[in-house]
This record gives structure tokens, sequence and C-alpha cells, in this order.
């Protein structure tokens, strides 16, 4: 697609061309025909001015010297004459050795004859009768001045038209910005929106464009909407599963069944699984993933609070330390964010001695994550299985063995990569690699 | 130890109830959340269990009136929202302690104690000490120089109880309040001859009567 801006610049200079030489063609044609009547009026008058001039002579027909103008003498003054009668041509004196054809026709003839000194004549040949005989006055006058300025002239107005062609490109291509502006401008809010920087597209625009942009904030209010509604509906679904779960596992582990301990057994095992599955499964339903343009989140303003309930929930003898650039913003939902973070610290808070590290950092394709403990870790050749395994890493501890999976879920979600590496602090650190969003 | 349970599933508060009865708690429960905010506040509970899913009021809001009511007794939330988001909104609202469902009944009583012990500034250990006695909770016996000594319910609440705030002058009154539900009748009587069961099996010395005042726990001192 080609800009807009191309195109205009494109069609205008066509258009100012075409109607440009057009109109000046045309112009001068119309000045070269009014200028041509003009000056045979005169050429007219001239003739009329040699007719009256022929007299009968002694010898015939004779041209009264004194009648007619001084420059018919002059040689090569610019004025000329031929008469063809039946005796012959008379030329004027002014033609000197050069010979002026006989117009063709009578009537004004342009200046196709290429008289003395290479002027272009303009020339009227009137047939008359006078004194019983047939009388051709040709009356030429030199037009190469006129055909000269006229040349000059379109050779200026060819400047002009150029200089202002360029005018008018250089102004309507400031027109064409300054109207283009809220394009721009909505086209950065857009890339702002994409970075999680905003969550609405500003609404005051031009009447053009607001529709277009009303349009947009309404889907995104929409996503936003229908995405809060299924995490509302999946909340509710969730309640209603896990409450009787919870009862069932309760029943499971009561005295009750203390003479059955198969099916106690079989009863919680099976129960196990259905409450993994669904924990699971919910976890993944609830992600936003990409469909929220306009997600963000806000390190500084959610860290604490998280690092906060860990601490609380781990006790005191945790040393929970973050490693964030202050003023950090990731561009996701910020519950998927909390979500994976929080996930990831319980897990290593459970493992932990007395320390856990978070660190995030944007990098060159987009941000890093890393969690560190200082607990056992886990031998380099296991790692691969137990992210295989994904949900089974923490299940020694807590017996509820979700944690890594549903991170491993969300950083699929995202498009990134999840790795175990060797902690610098003796455990195990988790590293996540997450690319920047394109769009 | 004398607990709430704010729990509006009928089926998993009764099983709820009776778990921890079996832990030698004393239980109350409460359906609504309006009662609850009434109730958590009027009665002299060591630790609250609070759904959060509840009709009349929602557990959030539960809890940050108590708060904001100066409730200082150690609340675990209990919910099936177990998103950390939420968890973190619990937490700030003033939860001690978050548990999302469903859980097994046994984390459910590690937690409490756990909770209960922290509320009172102790370790979280294995067996709760004070004053030279071990009490496994788990088991509800208590042991001496090694020796396993074992406790009927009744004793083990009282002894718990005791060693849950040693140094400290108990009434009976405070005692029944704390060791028996809404529910039971109170019969101090009762709480003597408890006191006096304890004194044969681990010593005259382990609880003092301060007369007139109540009765303070002195733990093995030799």
């Amino acid at each position: 697609m080609k800009s807009i801006q191309a195109r205009l610049s494109l069609g205008l200079v066509a258009v100012l061309v075409v109607v440009g030489v057009v109109l000046a063609q045309l112009t001068l044609w119309l000045f070269e025909a009014g200028l041509q009547r003009y000056l045979e009026n005169g050429l007219r008058k001239e003739s009329e001015n040699l007719l009256v001039a022929l007299v009968r002579g002694p010898s015939g027909l004779q041209l009264d010297e004194r009648r007619i103008s001084g420059a018919y003498q002059r040689p090569f003054s610019g004025y000329y004459f031929r008469i063809d009668f039946d005796q012959g041509t008379w030329r004027s004196r002014s033609l000197w050795d050069l010979d002026m054809p006989k117009p063709a026709a009578p009537g004004l003839s342009d200046s196709h004859e290429l008289g003395p000194e290479g002027q272009q004549l303009l020339a009227l040949r009137a047939d008359y009768r006078r004194l019983g005989q047939d009388i051709s006055i040709s009356v030429a006058q030199d037009y190469s001045p006129v055909r000269e300025g006229f040349r000059r002239m379109q050779q200026i107005g060819l400047g002009m038209g150029l200089v202002a062609l360029m005018l008018v490109l250089v102004l309507q291509r400031i027109t064409v910005k300054r109207s283009l502006r809220p394009l721009e401008r909505a086209r950065q809010q857009i890339a702002q929106l994409q970075q999680g920087q905003r969550s609405q597209l500003d609404a005051e625009v031009p009447v053009e464009l607001a529709p277009l942009v009303g349009q947009i904030n309404h889907l995104l209010s929409h996503t936003e909407d229908s995405l809060r509604r299924s995490r509302n509906a999946l909340g509710n679904l969730g309640h209603a599963l896990k409450t009787p779960l919870a009862v069932l596992l309760s029943l499971a582990s009561s005295e009750r069944l203390q003479g059955l301990p198969d099916v106690r057994e079989q009863m919680r095992a099976q129960l196990e699984q259905i409450q993994q599955r669904l924990a699971r499964e919910l976890n993944r339903a609830r992600l936003a993933g990409d469909a929220l343009p306009g997600a963000q989140f806000d390190c500084d303003a959610e860290l604490p609070g998280l690092l906060g309930t860990l601490g609380m929930i781990h006790g005191e003898g945790l040393v929970l330390e973050r490693d964030v650039p202050p003023g950090l913003l990731l561009p996701w939902d910020r519950e998927d964010v909390l979500e994976l973070l929080g996930n990831l610290l319980d897990n290593a808070c459970k493992w932990a001695d007395s320390e856990v590290r978070l660190g995030i950092a944007p990098s060159e394709g987009g941000y890093q994550l890393w969690v560190d403990d200082d607990g056992p870790g886990i031998p380099e050749g296991q790692r691969l299985q137990v992210l295989e395994r994904g949900s089974r890493l923490d299940e020694q501890v807590d017996g509820h063995g979700l944690g890594l999976g549903i991170v491993r879920d969300i950083v699929e979600a995202w498009g990134g990569r999840l790795v175990l590496l060797e902690s610098p602090l003796g455990g195990l650190r988790v590293s996540i690699e997450l690319p920047r969003r394109a769009r | 130890m004398r607990l709430l349970l704010v729990e509006d599933n009928v089926p998993l508060a009764d099983e709820l109830i009776a778990g921890l009865q079996r832990q030698g708690y004393a239980v109350d429960w409460l359906a609504d959340g309006r009662d609850a905010v009434y109730q958590g506040q009027s009665e002299p509970y060591d630790l609250i269990v609070l759904d959060l899913g509840l009709p009349g009021l929602p557990g959030l809001d539960v809890l940050a009136q108590w708060r904001a009511g100066g409730l200082a007794t150690p609340v675990l939330v209990l919910t099936a929202r177990g998103s950390w988001a939420e968890r973190i909104e619990g937490l700030k609202a003033g939860a001690d302690d978050y548990m999302s469902k469903p859980f097994h009944p046994e984390e459910l009583q590690l937690r409490i104690q756990a909770l209960l012990r922290r509320a009172r500034g102790l370790a979280n250990q294995p067996t709760l000490e004070a004053a030279g006695l071990h009490l496994d909770e788990s088991r509800q016996c208590v042991s001496r120089d090694g020796a396993d000594i074992q406790l009927t319910a009744a004793e083990f609440r009282l002894l718990r109880y005791f060693m849950l705030h040693p140094q400290q002058i108990l009434s009976k009154s405070h005692l029944a309040e704390h060791l028996y539900d809404g529910e039971t009748e109170r019969d101090s009587n009762v709480l003597e001859v408890h006191v006096n069961h304890l004194r044969r099996k681990l010593g005259r010395s382990v609880i003092e009567t301060r007369r007139g005042q109540g009765y303070i726990y002195a733990g093995n001192v030799a």
C-alpha cells in the first residue's frame, strides 16, 4: 500500500500539469488568433492602399510611387508586397533580390513562407478587379518578432508553471502532513497501546477519524468486558465445582472410611486427579494471553504486594529480594503476570532455605525474568524431566501440583521460553525469556 | 482454642467442623456474611476461617469491616478463586493466610496450627514447646524428658491453650470462653477437674493457681 502523501502528490501533479499545459496552450492560441486578426486588418488596409496606388499610366498599369509607404522601399524592412496581374508581377523594392512566393489562395496565410533573413512572413492575398484587369495583391509583414515574443512568453510561462508546481507541491505536502497529523497521532497511540502504555485511544480526533477511533475503543472495551465476563464465569464454575470437591476430599480422608483403606486410597487418588486437572484447565482458560492490547503490569505497584503475600505465606525466615529496574512496565495482563510470578516465586519459596530472588530486566528482544532460590536445586540430568512433567515439581511440598505447569502454560501463551539453570545462590534458577509483543 | 468458621456450603462446613473438633478446637459456625461481621467482633475467637463467597455480604467486605473495627484475630481465608491476583487482594484486605479450595483437611489443620502459633509469636515447629514440655498436636500427646504421656481430648485442649499462653494469668471464665463453642454450657467445675487431671499427669507445679485470679502455666520447671 502506497502512502497517502505519495498518492495525493502524484494525483495533484498530474492534474496540474494537464490542466496547466492545456490552459496555457489555449491562451496562447487564442491570443495569437486575435493578434493575427488585428494584423490581418492592417494588411488588408495595406493591400487596399496599394490598390488605390495602381493608376492607369501611359504604358498600361502603373504604381504611383508617392502613394505607397516608404517601408516598401527600404530593403528587408519587414513590409513587402507583390502584385500579380496579367502582364506580369511587381515586387516591392524592400524584397531586394529575393522572391516572395504568391500565396496559393486569397486570404491570410500563416507564416510558413520563409522570406529574406529568415524572416517569417504573415501574408495576405487579396484579389481585385480594377481598370478591367484581374489583380492579385499579396501583402506580407515580418511576423518573426511576434513569433519570438510568443516563444519567449511560452518559456517564461513554462518556467513560472514549474515554479508554481513546486510551490503547490510543497504547500500540499505541508497541508497533507498537517491534516494527516491526527492519523499519525492515532498510529502512535496504537503503538503505545501495544506496549501497554495506554488502554484506550484518545477520542479527541477529527470527524473523519472519529468512527475508526470509536470503533477501536469499543472493540477494546468489548474485549476487556468479555474477558472479565468469561473470567467471572470461570470463577463461578470453579467455585461451583471446587467446594463440592473440597467436601469429597474431606470425606475421603475422614475416619468413616478407615475400615476401607483401598476405597479411601482410590478416592483420594481420583479426587486428586480431578482437582489438578480442574485447577490447571481453569487457570489456562483464565489466561488473557494476547487478547488485550492495552494490558500492562506495573512492577513498582504490584511487586511489593506480591512479595508481601509470599512473605506472609512462607513465614518471616525467608528473604525475598527483587532486582527490578524502577518504573518497569510489562506489556501483559496484570492477572496473568501475577499468576506467573506468584507460582514461580511460590515454588521457589517452598524449596528455598533462606533466600529467594526475583529479577526482571528488559532485554534486546523483550524481557528476561529469573527466579533464584538457595534450596537443593535440581541435578542437570533431571531438569528436562522435571520440565516435561511440569506440574510435579512442587508436589512433594504442597500436595497441590500446579506451579510450573501453569507457569509453562502462561509462558507458552506469550510465546516465551522457560529454562531451568543453576542459581548463583546454589539452588535452582528458573529463567524465562519473553519476546516483546509483535502486534 | 475457639474458632469461628464462616462457610455457606453446609456439607463442607459439616466436614470441616467435624475435622476441627477432632483436633480439639471449639468451633462456631455461621453461614451469612452479615452475621459474621457482628459475631466475629463480639465473641473472643482465637482464629477465624472465612470463606469468600458468602451470602449476605461478600467475605472480603466482612474481613474489611472486621479490620476497620480493630479486630486483630488471625483470619484464614478459604476460597474457590485461587488466582494470585485474588490472593493478594485478600491479604491486602487483612487476611493472614489463604487457602484455595479444594484442599486436604490435614493441610487446613496444619495452617490453622501454624497461624495460631504465629499469632502468639512462636516458631513453627513440629511440636509445640513451652517451658520444658513438648506437645504433639497431631497425636494429641505431650512428652516430658523424652517420655510420652497420653492425654484425653479435654486435657489436650486445655494444655494446648495453656502452652500457647505461657506465663499469662488465665481466669476460669477466659478459659471457658476460649475452650468451648457458643452452644456448650460452661461449667467452671469441669475446668477444675481437667486442671487437676493435668496436674496429676504432669506434676503439681505445671499449672499454678493464683487465688481469685485464675491459673498460670509454669511448665516443667525442675
